[in-house]
């Protein structure tokens, strides 16, 4: 089975290039028009797929204390 | 929610499973924040056996199941549903035996890699599958996740 791994700095420059400037007609400045922040994309392909995880655990962990504290005083 | 502690115990169980969902759109490098843990995993009798009493140290329980209602966690429950939306001492955690757009285990493990998350080697679904999952699925949040995860895929390809 292939591997997920961090992806190049070529293929990141690439990436970057394209989330950045879109080009026209394409699905990403269709996601771009749709309200997605392609700068949160470049951010997220600058980490390993180790590094994403990671972070979403520590963000998940601070969204579920202040979704439970929001609970609790309504 | 408690991914690390969640698919450290499964993998560490021997479980057969492939993570699907947020946190494999995660992996891929989606944005959003997921608050549950997806995966979809074989049916085989003895794994049933292995994911039974690998999540029952967490007390699994249905999720908006009264707290008054029995409920027994084994792999005869596990048997006699393909879908289980569980609330667990680690968080939420969804089980599906088959994912829309896929098919049952053997084809999601067929449009899956391996990813090296929580210090284990995970297979998740690879991002042409998520992105047939996602769009299977079509549910609101879906969208959303459809249109990053399709950007990434146009941004990564040669």
């Amino acid at each position: 089975m292939a591997m997920l791994g961090a992806i190049t700095g070529e293929q990141l420059a690439r990436a970057e290039r394209r989330l950045l400037h879109p080009a026209a007609g394409s699905r990403i400045e269709a996601a771009g028009n749709y309200g997605v922040d392609l700068t949160l994309l470049v951010e997220q392909l600058r980490l390993t797929p180790g590094e994403r995880a990671r972070k979403l655990e520590a963000a998940s962990t601070v969204l579920e204390r202040v979704r439970g504290i929001a609970r609790r005083r309504s | 929610m408690q991914f690390e502690k969640a698919v450290r115990t499964l993998c560490d169980a021997g479980v057969d499973f492939v993570v699907i969902g947020g946190l494999s759109a995660v992996f891929h490098g989606s944005a959003q924040v997921t608050y549950d843990l997806d995966i979809c995993y074989s049916r085989a009798p003895a794994n049933l056996r292995q994911l039974a009493a690998a999540l029952a140290p967490f007390h699994p329980r249905p999720r908006g199941f009264s707290a008054g209602l029995p409920f027994v966690w084994d792999e005869v429950t596990l048997r006699n549903s393909t879908v289980f939306t569980l609330q667990t001492d680690i968080g939420e955690i969804d089980l599906l035996a088959e994912v829309a757009g896929l098919g049952a285990f053997e084809d999601v493990k067929r449009n899956s890699i391996i990813v090296e998350a929580f210090d284990r080697r995970i297979a998740t679904l690879d991002l042409p599958g998520l992105i047939r999952a996602k769009r299977a699925a079509g549910r609101e949040k879906d969208l959303s996740a459809l249109a990053e995860l399709e950007s990434i895929l146009e941004a990564e390809n040669e």
